[in-house]
């Protein structure tokens, strides 16, 4: 019988979401549109328009050896053309932000290939070669992994993902990249925080009815709380229990 | 050393306010009087970007903004999360509640009695500060900072 994966435990809508969102087979939702520009300009790797600077010279000009691994793994587009390796990096709310900084790495690892997440508290970074991760990003982006107002695409000083939100419903960014300017959310500087030539539009803020339906953040406190979800926390004793008592071998 | 039998209260907001609400709120606060020390506190709102490849850069922020409150203006330097008071008496204290209500109408809010305020120095205080000039600093903001606290003329 082919392995089918589950990719985690849980019995709650929280738990569905995740497991979504890790599955490939899902196909996540498109909520808004953005133009490969806009994911450009957001990033502030390269001046739309302008070519890929290359790190190394494209592969079938390298002459590369003789070896089967690079035989049987195909190279990325980017890693073809000798792009350079560049990230984008989330910042999610607490507060019901649609995705969390652990499940974005997960999902990438079982979505896309050649990536290199990375997770932080309250961040996650990924990192690709140029022309692959812009593909990626807009996909991020642009379905209902992202939120404009509790999900920040930054760079540098990404502060603000425990903090309670604004009054506006914006998660603080010390920053200011992104505004909330009659009813939509524009991003004024890029993720570092250079302030962009044209606004860049995300779209209007989803609710919390949307929000709470799509988040994979369990919070007691107006959601989901985790101990409600019996499943998941036996999953977690279970494991718990197993590396205590048995360490690398857990037999009973 | 800053005496500790003056109450203290704490109003936390469920959520950052904007400098149009809060100058609202202290204006409000202003009116009811009775306030010996007041300190706003929230995530700092730097003029210019601290770090990252844009550092140096100017950063202008819709919350960084001059306020005035009891005809004196003052710069906010954070984005206000919540305000720490010390009152002359605990009788004020269902008035600042009244207020309160009156200002966050969209979001709740917290009003919550304590010891909020340092009220002697520690060791790294000393190791940090030095010996303080004034006492009624202690806790209330950096006494290296070039800033001067605000005097707000009241009535007593």
């Amino acid at each position: 019988m082919a392995f089918k994966p589950q990719y985690g435990p849980g019995s709650t809508k929280i738990a569905e979401n995740r497991r979504n969102y890790m599955n490939p087979a899902y196909k996540l939702q498109k909520v808004r549109d953005i133009t490969d520009e806009d994911v450009v300009l957001l990033m502030g790797h390269r001046a739309p328009g302008a070519a890929y600077p290359t790190a190394h010279p494209p592969l079938a000009e390298a002459g590369e050896p003789k070896c089967p691994i690079r035989k049987l793994v195909t190279p990325l587009d980017g890693a073809k053309h000798g792009d350079r390796v560049r990230y984008i990096q989330f910042a999610d709310s607490m507060q019901f932000a649609p995705c969390h900084p652990y499940l974005r790495s997960y999902l990438e690892s079982y979505r896309y290939r050649g990536v290199d997440p990375g997770t932080l508290s309250g961040r996650q970074i990924v990192e690709c070669r140029e022309r692959d991760l812009e593909k990626i990003a807009k996909e991020l982006v642009g379905t209902e992994i992202f939120d404009p107002a509790r999900t920040g695409i930054r760079g540098a000083t990404v502060h603000g993902h425990s903090l309670r939100l604004s009054e506006d419903g914006m998660m603080f960014d010390m920053l200011a990249r992104c505004i909330l300017d009659k009813g939509t959310v524009k991003y004024v500087k890029n993720q570092i925080g250079e302030p962009l030539d044209k606004a860049v539009n995300v779209g209007k803020p989803m609710d919390d009815k949307w929000l709470k339906a799509h988040t994979t953040i369990y919070n007691s406190n107006g959601g989901t709380g985790f101990r409600e979800d019996k499943e998941y926390v036996e999953y977690v004793q279970t494991v718990h229990s197993l590396r205590t008592k048995y360490g690398a071998m857990p037999k009973e | 050393m800053t005496e500790a039998i003056f109450p203290q209260v704490r109003i936390v907001p469920n959520r950052l306010l904007f400098p149009e609400t809060v100058e609202r709120l202290l204006n409000a606060i202003c009116e009811v009087g009775g306030i010996r020390r007041m300190v706003l506190n929230g995530p700092r709102l730097p003029a210019t970007v601290t770090e990252g490849p844009g550092r140096g850069l100017p950063n202008p922020h819709a919350a960084r903004k001059a306020i005035r409150v009891a005809d004196k203006e003052m710069e906010l330097q954070v984005q206000v999360g919540y305000i720490v008071l010390e009152l002359w008496d605990r009788e004020i204290i269902p008035k600042l509640r009244e207020v309160c209500d009156q200002t966050f109408t969209g979001f709740g809010y917290n009003l919550q009695e304590g010891k909020f305020m340092k009220s002697q120095m520690t060791t790294s205080d000393y190791a940090k500060y030095g010996i303080m000039e004034d006492e009624q600093l202690l806790g209330m903001a950096d006494p290296k900072s070039k800033g001067v606290p605000l005097i707000l003329q009241g009535s007593r």
